[in-house]
């Protein structure tokens, strides 16, 4: 109690004391200071056959222990509840001395994945917010140098390490980001300022082309990627709001959707074409079923050229503006309206979507393995509908969501993805009621055999899986 | 066997079997030789070679290449049956080599992907006109191989003329099916197949597989790659119909329903089947008639107008694939159908067969080339139709490549229209060769459509 007390009290002091001394600190204080901000994070995904181990860096957000994770350290088609065991380890403490989290979800905007980590060690903490600067920044210029940490790997410690580039370039992706001249910070890690403030988020870098030669191939171009560390990062501006995103659940709802599938840039050359000038725009590939687009009255192929009477900003490369709508639509809420401004043929219309819940993800599906017959079932969702080009109203059965090699079901050529429609030779109309059947065969011991209908890619195969 | 109790070494007893085998193989040998020199000699004198011209389009141009391949003179008025792989509607080009050494062109009279045959004529006003002789091979019956006979192959390896290759029947009746097995067209559905372990290597392809006596039995077709000695050629008893087909039309038209068939293997039980009754329904393409019927997998076909059909194993589908190919075009079949306990008897009304590879085409000066989407690659792809036209190829620092189309895009519009058909699409380029200006094309790629530039 006293030592916490003590804690909180040189915690304050520091605070307070950080704005006039931050200028004055030297470089390894701040880095000392900045790797509080900083964890290692490993945590096991738990699979039919094994658990599978991923260990990621990740960023302090807030004073409540809540770290962030950079989108990829995640699947997410995984469910949240197939994420166990997170671990929290203190870069360049001992290892084996680590502390307990708990997954939060992940943000539909910013992809984060969330964690909070055990009360014993939020103290240790510093939010990387702390580190903002106390007065909004200019947006840094090309030539700015900047630094930022990374971590060495489990059998050392997770020890911290500088690291240090100038901009190079600044563009928007659609978030304003700064490209460096060298990596600066493992991917998901902040970036600092010389003095020290909150400057940016690294992201996963960009692959870059080189030319491989051997004996045997003479100039192979090959893209090599930096995977530990970056040389891109999201300005703090933008993406500093994002750290409060905290999911209210581990599914990550509400989850804004229209139901816009494949959009595609359009490419300033059809612009001119079309007689749109620079204006910039989105070709919708497909409008789902079902989607507020479609009860909007978005057609396929219509060119979406504005987004509340705001014309889609031109990006370079094209493609960002495909991101750039994704942003935007994904910042609303389920049951908000939207206005678009779309091109079909000649015909310039304007339509109000209202934003609507996303259906149920993958990540949701119930599922169940059994072992006997070696795969999992897996309940037949909305995204399974659009893969299989399935309407709303065909929607049946389950999916083999894992075959083991070998098994039973295996053997007898199910495969992974593959879309069970009946047992038995007749039909399986919900999850329920295909796990209901497949468990009585599974608890039966007396079965040989029996027998599935399945799906893959539209056509369809008797299989008989043979039990003994 | 003789029963362990009796003392005996073993050795002089399989000196004696061997001493039995030696001799019996002596005098069989002693006839065979007669009839090689007469049968064979004659089988040679018909076996050609076959250089091939063929223009192909998958690089964004229409570019030409060179083949070599064997085929058998089958006829007095010289026709030559080959692979289909070998002598396409793309070739352009196609000189035979006779057994003399004295090349004549000759002419493509039709082909046949689905068994891998195509039947050329030779110039027979050339032939006159230069004196030149060739005989003709005869077929055998193909139905009496039995697994062990001896067979050989002849043709050109390698570009290795009239080279005679000596195995046997490994197999009379195997059965594989190939969706892209004849440059990208489907084969092998409608006959099983003979394999040999007789050598049979590229070159090989389109020349015959013929008994002791001389007589085709088979056209040889593939071989394993990477295995030894496991080759298949096409039953004679099949080919024989192609010729007939092919001399008569140019082509072999085929009727469909659209049922992939499984083998029942020990379903039987769980459809309470008699043994080696029906044929199990595996699947049903979509929009095809078995479909607008309401088939279905798991459906087993009894009958098939009347006939009762068996479909244990996987050799027994060709023939029944092949009953139901073999209707006129529109013709109505009527199935006697299980579903569970329930009998169906649905009728149907065939349609044409057609393959998934469309029609290939250039626009040279866009750079781009690309096949016309057929209504099975439109099924395969769970297309809504057969609009449009697959890109197979770009030219690189051409309008197509320029504009960032690439291979495997599927052109459905050109300046606002719905490519329908590779006419149109000709026209339209035609328009843009007379009067050159930028074209908007919208392109599928994965189910994300997209809009380029064309510019001149």
């Amino acid at each position: 109690m006293r030592k916490s007390l003590r804690l909180h009290l040189s915690l304050a002091a520091m605070a307070l004391c950080l704005g006039p001394l931050a200028r004055a600190a030297s470089l390894p204080d701040l880095f000392n200071e900045r790797v509080k901000a900083i964890v290692a994070v490993e945590f096991f995904t738990e699979t039919e056959l094994d658990r599978r181990p991923s260990i990621t860096p990740a960023m302090v957000a807030d004073s409540a222990g809540t770290l962030v994770l950079p989108p990829g350290a995640i699947n997410s088609f995984v469910p949240p509840d197939k994420l166990k065991d997170f671990r929290v380890y203190l870069p360049g403490r001992p290892a084996s001395d680590y502390s307990s989290a708990e997954y939060l979800g992940q943000d539909p905007v910013s992809g984060w994945h969330f964690v909070r980590v055990e009360e014993r060690l939020r103290a240790s903490l510093v939010p990387v917010t702390a580190f903002t600067a106390p007065t909004p920044a200019a947006e840094p210029v090309v030539g700015e140098e900047f630094w930022g940490i990374a971590l060495r790997g489990k059998d050392e410690d997770f020890k911290p390490y500088f690291m240090a580039s100038r901009i190079s370039y600044i563009t928007s992706m659609p978030e304003r980001t700064a490209i460096a001249l060298a990596d600066l910070a493992a991917p998901g890690l902040p970036v600092f300022s010389p003095g020290g403030s909150f400057a940016g988020v690294a992201i996963a870098g960009f692959g870059q082309t080189y030319l491989q030669y051997s004996r045997n191939d003479r100039g192979l171009p090959i893209i090599l990627m930096n995977t530990e560390e970056s040389s891109v990062f999201m300005l703090a501006a933008e993406v500093a709001p994002w750290l409060a995103r905290i999911p209210a659940s581990r599914s990550g709802r509400p989850i804004a959707w229209s139901g816009l599938y494949g959009l595609q840039p359009m490419d300033p050359e059809v612009a001119t074409f079309l007689k749109l000038g620079d204006q910039s725009g989105c070709v919708v590939s497909e409008v789902l079923e079902g989607s507020p687009a479609e009860a909007a009255g978005i057609k396929n192929r219509d060119i979406i050229l504005a987004i509340d009477g705001k014309p889609l900003p031109r990006f370079k490369p094209d493609r960002v503006v495909v991101g750039f709508v994704d942003r935007t639509l994904a910042l609303r809420r389920p049951g908000d309206t939207v206005s678009l401004t779309v091109l079909r043929g000649s015909e310039r219309i304007e339509v109000q979507a209202k934003i609507d819940e996303q259906p149920k993800m993958f990540r949701e599906a119930d599922r169940t393995y059994f072992e006997r017959l070696g795969f999992t079932a897996r309940e037949f969702v909305y995204g399974d509908g659009i893969n299989r080009r399935v309407k709303l109203a065909a929607r049946r059965g389950v999916i083999a969501q894992f075959v083991k090699n070998n098994s039973p079901a295996g053997t007898a050529g199910l495969r992974q993805d593959d879309w069970i429609q009946e047992v038995d030779g007749s039909e399986v109309k919900t999850y329920e009621e295909a796990v209901a059947r497949l468990a009585v065969i599974e608890a039966d011991a007396n079965r040989t055999d029996f027998v599935l209908l399945t799906s893959r890619n539209g056509e369809t195969a008797v299989l008989r899986v043979k039990l003994k | 066997m003789k029963p362990a109790t009796v003392k005996e070494s073993p050795l002089p007893s399989i000196t004696r079997t061997i001493t039995v085998f030696v001799f019996a193989f002596i005098a069989w040998a002693n006839t065979v030789d007669a009839s090689v020199s007469r049968g064979f000699t004659r089988l040679l004198e018909a076996v050609v070679r076959i250089d091939v011209r063929e223009e192909s389009f998958d690089t964004g141009a229409r570019r030409f290449t060179a083949g070599i391949g064997s085929g058998v003179i089958v006829s007095e008025d010289g026709l030559i049956l080959t692979n289909a792989h070998v002598a396409s509607p793309r070739a352009v080009e196609l000189s035979v080599t006779l057994a003399s050494l004295e090349r004549v062109n000759a002419t493509l009279v039709g082909w046949d992907h689905w068994t891998d045959l195509a039947l050329l004529r030779i110039d027979l006003a050339e032939v006159k006109r230069r004196g030149l002789k060739f005989t003709h091979a005869d077929f055998g019956d193909s139905d009496q191989l039995f697994p062990g006979q001896t067979v050989y192959a002849v043709g050109t390896p390698h570009g290795l003329t009239r080279t005679v290759t000596r195995g046997i029947i490994s197999n009379n009746r195997r059965f594989f099916a190939d969706n892209r097995g004849v440059k990208g067209y489907e084969t092998g559905l409608f006959n099983t197949w003979l394999q040999t372990d007789a050598a049979i290597n590229p070159g090989n392809s389109g020349g015959p597989l013929v008994n002791e006596s001389g007589r085709v039995v088979g056209i040889n077709s593939r071989g394993y790659l990477g295995a030894d000695n496991l080759a298949f050629a096409i039953p004679a008893n099949i080919a024989r119909r192609v010729v007939a087909g092919l001399a008569a039309d140019g082509a072999i038209t085929r009727s469909y329903l659209g049922i992939v068939p499984g083998a029942l293997l020990d379903l039987e039980g769980f459809y309470a089947l008699k043994q080696n009754t029906g044929m199990l329904i595996n699947s049903v393409d979509p929009g095809s008639p078995a479909a607008r019927a309401g088939l279905r997998g798991g459906d087993i076909v009894l009958t098939i107008n009347g006939a009762p059909v068996d479909g244990r194993f996987p050799e027994q589908l060709p023939p029944i694939l092949n009953i139901i190919a073999s209707q006129p075009v529109g013709a109505t079949v009527t199935l006697a159908v299980k579903r569970g306990d329930q009998a169906l008897a649905p009728v149907l009304v065939t349609e044409k067969l057609e393959s998934r590879q469309g029609e290939e085409w250039a626009f040279e000066k866009w750079g781009l080339t690309v096949r016309k989407v057929s209504r099975a690659y439109a099924r395969e792809n769970q297309l809504d139709d057969d609009t449009g036209l697959l890109v197979i190829g770009v030219q690189a620092g051409f309008p197509a490549a320029v504009a960032g189309l690439g291979r495997g895009d599927i052109i459905t519009k050109i300046n606002q229209e719905r490519v329908v058909s590779l006419e149109l699409a000709k026209r339209l380029y035609a328009d843009f060769v007379a009067k050159p200006a930028p074209a908007l094309i919208e392109a599928e790629s994965d189910r994300r459509v997209s809009l380029y530039i064309l510019k001149p």
